[in-house]
């Protein structure tokens, strides 16, 4: 029983990581139909900045500064990404260029990092002390990923229904033509989009480093397990992104603790397809009308 | 005046005829081919090789050659990649037409070029450490690294005779040598009558060993056998049994202990204790004062060679390249061919001969990897001295 309350712990604070992913994928998605595809290395970029800007002994005021500075990076790195993207579309939603687009971002930063680290993995140590949970460690980047994951769900919650930004965001998740007919800037909102997805994969990678392999080709693993967390969920669904995450790292790791770390990959993949046989639009996902 | 000018016609044409004379008396070099993984994910092994082989080819050519020939060396980089490599491999036999070659690193790169070598019957040594290279299927190719039995076998030896377990269990990366070293072990461990608790394995760069720690914790082994294929990998088990409050002994293998900076880096180096590695007994010492004489003028010559590569690379693994081509050299002169069934054959009779860095060298019609179980020892990972010595284990 101790060790399954181990599980849970530790699977929440992975899967928080993922559902933090998941929720990057929906901010795009919702405000373009685009999959961001470089989401994974875009996390490993935050990674690598706290890797490369924080002292190897504690400084908290330091993290705690760092922090803000590293999501923004990224969120201006991502805006840049987004335009790049959104530029040769004349509709988001009719046109599928944007997936060689972002798998090739993806790419580019996975080149850029073996260019100048080689395969080398980097890590990080945290600055905060391990947590004491019955009779074991567990590492507080956990908690501080798991808090992360809830601070972006209610922030974006917050952002699409109260803010006027956010709720022209939201209505174009509904009606891209409508709100472009409505005089909405369409294609600076979706920039805008990208930009806060920006900050969310950006302050994820740089709380979760302590605990991720920061790697050329590590991306792949949370692009992977968060695009997981995100259709398990349901696509565009915030609250899904949120629960499919902690899913998706729970199960991934009660895998390998009952049958063996060979299933721990294997078991996320058979979780989506099980969900998108029994109930193909998620979790919390919306049945959607389709024109034929 | 014309008699003179006949006369220096004569000595002109005299002087062109010694001077092609001497020149054709020169042996031609010998063209070898350094086939490494310069870039892509074996590129750190790949530089120290590089430094270990440019050093070997370097002291060969000036001391003559072998059997008089100059090396002349010709480099590919595979890019880590078996496509690549093949076409890299293609143009330096068939275009190049070497006749030796050194390297690679990385065992599938090797896998995928050995119907272009062993067609031309090319002599190759490399650092690779699959058992899928045997020599019926690389006939004419050797390796300086441990293979994974030869690593099971020295575990088992730590953990049976001098840690007295009686119990183990064993953790391992997915990858196919972990794999082969997980059967070796299974072998070693039912004939020494060490009982088998649990196995289990881990994705490479996972971050996450708790859920199989707390497997294996369940059947209360005496010793964790750790196989690793990386410095951060084993540094990540550690730092997992730590945080469990689990201690058992961990009898940890070849990248535990040469990778040990990057194990601390992780995991800090209060996640080592109970923890040996194995290593090369030519890089370990006892006594501080008592250094292995070899490895530490290999050490000065390297500093000398490439001071700035000397100071950030792995020497220890350099070293055993620079053996590797020693061992080539010995192999032509000794069979006074180049060929590779003839240079692999004499190697097979006379490799034991070889007194170089690494120590006693072996290989067989059975095996041709030049390092044995007999070679290694076990060490404390985090007892480095400058250069990469590292103590053995129970030496104060």
């Amino acid at each position: 029983m101790n060790d399954l309350l181990i599980i849970v712990v530790h699977g929440i604070g992975v899967g928080a990581i993922f559902a933090l992913v998941g929720m990057s994928f929906n901010v795009v998605f919702n405000a373009s139909g685009i999959l961001n595809f470089a989401q994974g290395n875009m996390l490993v970029l935050g990674a690598l900045f706290a890797f490369l800007l924080l002292p190897t002994q504690p400084d908290l005021l330091r993290w705690f500064i760092l922090l803000p500075a590293v999501a923004i990076g990224l969120a201006l790195l991502l805006a840049v990404q987004g335009y790049v993207t959104l530029l040769p579309l004349r509709s988001s939603v009719e046109q599928h260029s944007w997936l060689i687009t972002t798998l090739a971002a993806s790419v580019i930063i996975g080149a850029i990092l073996l260019i100048y680290q080689g395969s080398a993995q980097q890590s990080v140590r945290s600055p905060f002390t391990a947590i004491r949970f019955m009779g074991v460690r567990i590492p507080a980047t956990y908690a501080l990923t798991t808090g992360l994951a809830l601070f972006w769900f209610i922030a974006l919650h917050i952002f699409h229904t109260r803010v006027l930004t956010g709720l022209a965001i939201s209505a174009l998740s509904q009606d891209l033509d409508a709100a472009r007919a409505a005089g909405l800037r369409v294609r600076r909102l979706q920039v805008t989009a990208f930009a806060i997805s920006g900050l969310i994969v950006g302050s994820a990678g740089f709380v979760a480093a302590p605990v991720m392999a920061i790697a050329n080709d590590s991306g792949i693993t949370y692009v992977m397990n968060g695009f997981v967390a995100a259709v398990v969920g349901g696509l565009g669904a915030n609250l899904g992104a949120l629960v499919g995450g902690v899913l998706v790292g729970m199960l991934s790791l009660y895998a390998a603790y009952e049958y063996g770390g060979e299933f721990q990959n294997l078991v996320s993949l058979a979780l989506l397809v099980v969900v998108l046989m029994v109930r193909p639009q998620g979790l919390f996902g919306r049945q959607a009308a389709r024109r034929v | 005046m014309k008699t003179l000018r006949s006369v220096r016609g004569v000595s002109f044409i005299a002087a062109l005829a010694m001077a092609a004379g001497a020149a054709s008396a020169q042996p031609a070099p010998i063209k070898a081919g350094q086939f490494l993984d310069i870039t892509g994910g074996g590129a750190s092994a790949a530089e120290a090789a590089k430094l270990g082989i440019d050093m070997a080819v370097a002291e060969i050519n000036a001391a003559g050659g072998i059997a008089g020939r100059k090396i002349n060396m010709i480099s590919a980089d595979t890019q880590t990649d078996p496509t690549v490599a093949l076409g890299e491999a293609k143009r330096l036999v068939q275009q190049e037409k070497v006749e030796l070659m050194f390297g690679p690193v990385i065992s599938q790169v090797l896998i995928a070029v050995l119907p272009v070598v062993n067609e031309a019957k090319i002599p190759q040594f490399g650092a690779t450490g699959s058992e899928a290279i045997t020599p019926q299927a690389a006939p004419y190719y050797f390796s300086v690294l441990i293979n994974a039995e030869s690593q099971a076998k020295a575990m088992i030896d730590q953990a049976g005779k001098v840690l007295n377990a009686k119990s183990g269990a064993i953790i391992s990366d997915s990858g196919a040598q972990a794999k082969s070293f997980v059967e070796a072990m299974k072998r070693e461990m039912e004939a020494r009558g060490i009982k088998l608790t649990g196995v289990q394995e881990y994705q490479y760069r996972a971050t996450d060993m708790t859920p199989q720690l707390l497997t294996l914790k369940r059947g209360n082994p005496d010793t964790l056998f750790l196989f690793a294929s990386s410095g951060e990998d084993a540094g990540n088990v550690l730092k997992a049994r730590d945080d469990l409050g689990w201690d058992p002994k961990v009898t940890g293998n070849y990248t535990v202990a040469t990778f040990a900076d990057a194990v601390i880096r992780v995991a800090g180096k209060e996640a080592l204790h109970d923890t040996t590695g194995l290593n090369y007994t030519a890089f370990t010492y006892c006594d501080a004062n008592l250094l292995p004489k070899p490895f530490g003028e290999f050490v000065t010559r390297a500093k000398a060679f490439d001071a700035g590569k000397a100071g950030r690379l792995s020497l220890p693994f350099a070293a055993a390249l620079y053996d590797g081509v020693f061992v080539l050299k010995e192999g032509i002169e000794g069979s006074g061919k180049t060929d590779g069934p003839s240079v692999a054959a004499w190697i097979e009779a006379n490799g034991a001969k070889h007194t170089g860095i690494l120590g006693p060298l072996g290989a067989t019609p059975a095996s041709h990897f030049l390092v044995g179980p007999t070679a290694l020892s076990a060490v404390y990972p985090d007892r480095i001295l400058p250069g990469g010595l590292q103590q053995r284990f129970g030496c104060k």
